[in-house]
């Protein structure tokens, strides 16, 4: 079984625990494993974009260090901590910025031995495994259930960095829907911004903007939507209006583990809003 | 021919941190029909580039629109310019901040919010928005 080193970021030993339980199941189940990186630091939840900023930039040198030392490969899945440690791994590798990656390298007491491929779980699940293995560990397939993928502003952008999927049309999460049995919809607002951070102190901005994105994915007749980062899920999932509250919103490997049957206990739904685990009864995945 | 004005230094200064050239951007608008925020966010992202064109940085640094920025980088990435705006408000706070003005105070935050939020969105708006 092949074996990745991971990073799990703040949120995912908390209030994230349901997008990391499932995922680390789920791997075991298509046929890879996630080993903690040792001793790793905050990734600084955003990416400092001001030119002179290096000691932004130093958590994340620290972790892709420490990273670089177990092998050439990283898996995240918060796509916050995605976003920053591929940007800042990015940043050290541009030509031209030798002289800075130098500098950012010796403020690190770690040794920095080669340049770090941060990859995202989806990325894993879609070019190391491959949709045919995944879609071969399928026991119970999400009959033609509706999803809306949601991707969000941090898979996808800036799209010179990022560059796996398209930032006005991504189609990753799409795909594994698909492979998991799933039906995707047509969502305008795949990439649209819930929001973000602004929920800590203009919650109202952030609410507007995720209903947006919740109104959409039902008018395009979504049941449920599919999200990876925990910002987007406490967004969609917690601010919504309670009118609103018959849709759903789960991590993409909620629903990765009810298709390669995982338990209820294995899931983690018990930390949504509404009752996605009713939903699933109903739609006779549970 | 260009003329010097008092706010020539700190567009300059903005301009460094930034890495981008505001002259670049030919108002098409592209970035604030697709901002998420637009509707909320005064000025919204072309009209605070414009504001820089025409010399009245300060007017931008003390607007609100930069506060409202949630960095989802689609005004960058739809420009037909390569213009960022979401680097330039990001030079803009960084300015404030460096003057140590905060705009969010951590110790604000109620004991329900800390229980619920998750904590990757108090260290992006606290390193957004706070010394």
């Amino acid at each position: 079984m092949t074996k990745y080193a991971y990073y799990p970021g703040c949120t995912l030993y908390t209030k994230a625990r349901n997008l990391d339980l499932c995922a680390r199941k789920a791997a075991e189940k298509v046929g890879f494993e996630l080993t903690e990186m040792p001793s790793w630091n905050c990734c600084g939840a955003i990416y400092n974009a001001t030119s002179d900023d290096l000691a932004a930039q130093v958590g994340p040198v620290r972790n892709l260090a420490k990273a670089s030392q177990l092998g050439e490969k990283l898996v995240t899945l918060c796509a916050a901590c995605y976003n920053v440690l591929k940007r800042v791994q990015d940043r050290l590798d541009q030509p031209g910025n030798e002289i800075e990656s130098e500098r950012l390298k010796t403020f690190v007491d770690e040794k920095f031995e080669r340049s770090v491929k941060v990859l995202h779980y989806l990325e894993v699940l879609k070019n190391d495994i491959g949709w045919d293995r995944v879609k071969e560990k399928v026991t119970k397939p999400l009959a033609k259930l509706k999803v809306a993928s949601y991707y969000g502003c941090l898979m996808v952008r800036p799209k010179e960095v990022l560059g796996f999927d398209d930032p006005e049309n991504p189609q990753v999460m799409d795909d594994l829907m698909r492979v998991l049995g799933a039906e995707p919809t047509k969502f305008d607002f795949k990439a649209e911004c819930c929001g973000g951070y602004l929920v800590v102190n203009r919650r109202e901005v952030a609410k507007a903007a995720s209903q947006k994105i919740l109104d959409n994915a039902r008018a395009w007749g979504a049941e449920a939507i599919v999200t990876t980062c925990p910002l987007c899920q406490y967004n969609l999932d917690k601010l919504r209006v309670l009118t609103d509250g018959s849709l759903p919103v789960f991590y993409f490997t909620q629903l990765l583990g009810v298709a390669v049957g995982l338990n209820l206990d294995e899931l983690g739904l018990e930390h949504s809003a509404g009752d996605p685990a009713g939903f699933l009864r109903s739609k006779g995945l549970l | 021919m260009a003329t010097s004005h008092p706010s020539s230094e700190l567009l300059e200064q903005l301009q460094t941190l930034s890495g981008q050239n505001v002259s670049d951007c030919y108002q098409c608008g592209c970035c604030t029909s697709g901002c998420p925020i637009g509707e909320a966010m005064d000025p919204p992202p072309s009209k605070a580039i414009r504001l820089l064109q025409l010399g009245k940085a300060q007017e931008l640094l003390d607007s609100e629109g930069i506060w409202m920025c949630a960095s989802c980088l689609v005004c960058g990435t739809r420009c037909p310019r390569a213009v960022d705006y979401a680097r330039i408000a990001e030079a803009c706070r960084a300015l404030i901040l460096r003057s140590k003005q905060s705009r969010v105070d951590p110790d604000t935050v109620t004991v329900p919010e800390l229980e619920e939020i998750p904590q990757q969105a108090f260290i992006a708006a606290f390193r957004k928005s706070s010394v």
